[in-house]
């Protein structure tokens, strides 16, 4: 039971952070009025997996045998791109942002980019989705007394435990300074894509496309990936115990050169100019 | 969206090692049953250096999962159905794997040597 618990907290919670990030990112920019677009995208996700797993059942085959496969791996690099790509505007925003008066414009400038934020909440929840629902239902199904149906309950409440997360996440974005909201969540946006994309090239080489190698190291004495933390982390961020060599040059690589987009050179003028217009407004109050 | 282009393609082109090991005219298929949330066997022997077929059948009446990090697979099995896994040639050693929907009673582990 404990198991269940934690298997389906896991699954949601990795969807429930990316949507608690961007229902925040809407409410700091004066977006509240474009929820809607976040709750389609998580909404389609979940109908999308719905289907991925109805399909999975009904369906036999070739195409069924390595269709999943590639449809998770598009979304995998999809997400991770998405990712990149609001964690980059996101910066644009931080160095335009001098005060509320910009926030107006920033809203104006959210909603042409409303899609890939409603992407990136389709990707979040249909990434693990199909799973979590083959999961439920197969539970379901077994559920033939009271014990197994708790064990229903158990799932459904791991999900539950997840939202709440997810929106305790979405709340605390409120309370703290707008370039530090920035600051964290691209950290947290980048570290996840760099996760997803070395989780690609991982899935690369189990379905043959890449070569086998050998694991480059085995942390499995610190933190095992099987247990609870190790997964969670292996879900948000792609901890591996025993990571390949292309896993550990993907995420390293990714998080250097998206690094630079998200981050950037342009950091330093931009801690400079706040710096400054910090010091104006003490003087000119 | 081309510079993006651009620098996914280049991540991709820089992980790519070495050549792909040869494979084998008729890989060698090892059957895998799922059966009362346990696989059977439980500890399967292949030689190293030498590709093969996994065919999984799910003889329960719910779908299963067939995930291994150590093999950077997961694959969903539905109830009934038989799942014929590619598996590259492998380097000596130790593959676990677990059956992630029921992963107290369902493990086992590929033995390559």
């Amino acid at each position: 039971m404990g198991a269940t618990f934690v298997v389906t907290l896991r699954e949601a919670f990795e969807a429930s952070l990316i949507l608690g990030i961007v229902y925040a990112y809407l409410d700091r920019m004066g977006g509240r009025r474009y929820y809607g677009y976040v709750t389609l995208g998580a909404v389609v996700g979940f109908l999308a997996s719905l289907a991925l797993g109805v399909t999975v059942t009904l369906l036999s085959g070739p195409l069924v045998d390595l269709g999943p496969d590639l449809i998770g791996l598009a979304v995998i690099f999809g997400a991770a791109a998405l990712l990149t790509w609001h964690g980059w505007w996101m910066r644009q925003h931080a160095r335009q942002i001098k005060g509320d008066v910009q926030r107006r414009l920033e809203a104006a400038l959210t909603a042409r980019r409303l899609w890939v934020v409603g992407l990136i909440a389709f990707t979040g929840v249909f990434r693990e989705g199909a799973e979590t629902v083959l999961f439920l239902w197969g539970l379901m199904s077994q559920a033939t007394d009271t014990g197994t149906w708790s064990n229903v309950l158990v799932g459904v409440a791991g999900i539950a435990l997840a939202a709440g997360l997810g929106w305790a996440v979405f709340r605390s974005g409120r309370h703290v300074s707008l370039p530090r909201f920035f600051a964290i969540t691209s950290v947290v946006l980048l570290l996840v894509a760099a996760g997803l994309f070395s989780t690609g090239v991982g899935r690369l080489q189990g379905i043959g496309w890449l070569p086998m190698s050998e694991p480059l190291w085995d942390t499995s004495h610190i933190l095992n990936d099987h247990g609870f933390l190790g997964s969670l982390f292996g879900g948000l961020v792609g901890y591996r115990a025993r990571p390949s060599t292309p896993e550990v040059v993907a995420y390293l690589a990714f998080v250097a050169l998206a690094g630079l987009l998200v981050v950037g050179p342009g950091l330093a003028r931009h801690r400079r100019a706040l710096a400054l217009a910090g010091k104006r407004s003490r003087e000119h109050p | 969206m081309l510079r993006r282009g651009v620098l996914v393609g280049a991540l991709i082109l820089s992980v790519v090692a070495g050549g792909t090991p040869a494979r084998s005219a008729d890989p060698p298929e090892i059957p895998l049953t799922i059966e009362n949330h346990r696989f059977t066997p439980e500890e399967i022997m292949v030689t190293a250096g030498t590709s093969f077929v996994l065919v999984i059948t799910n003889k329960d009446a719910t779908p299963e999962e067939f995930e291994s990090h150590d093999l950077r697979i997961e694959k969903v099995i539905p109830a009934g159905k038989a799942l014929r896994l590619r598996m590259p040639a492998l380097k000596k050693g130790t593959y676990n794997f677990i059956g992630d929907f029921n992963q107290s009673t369902a493990k086992g582990r590929i033995i390559a040597e």
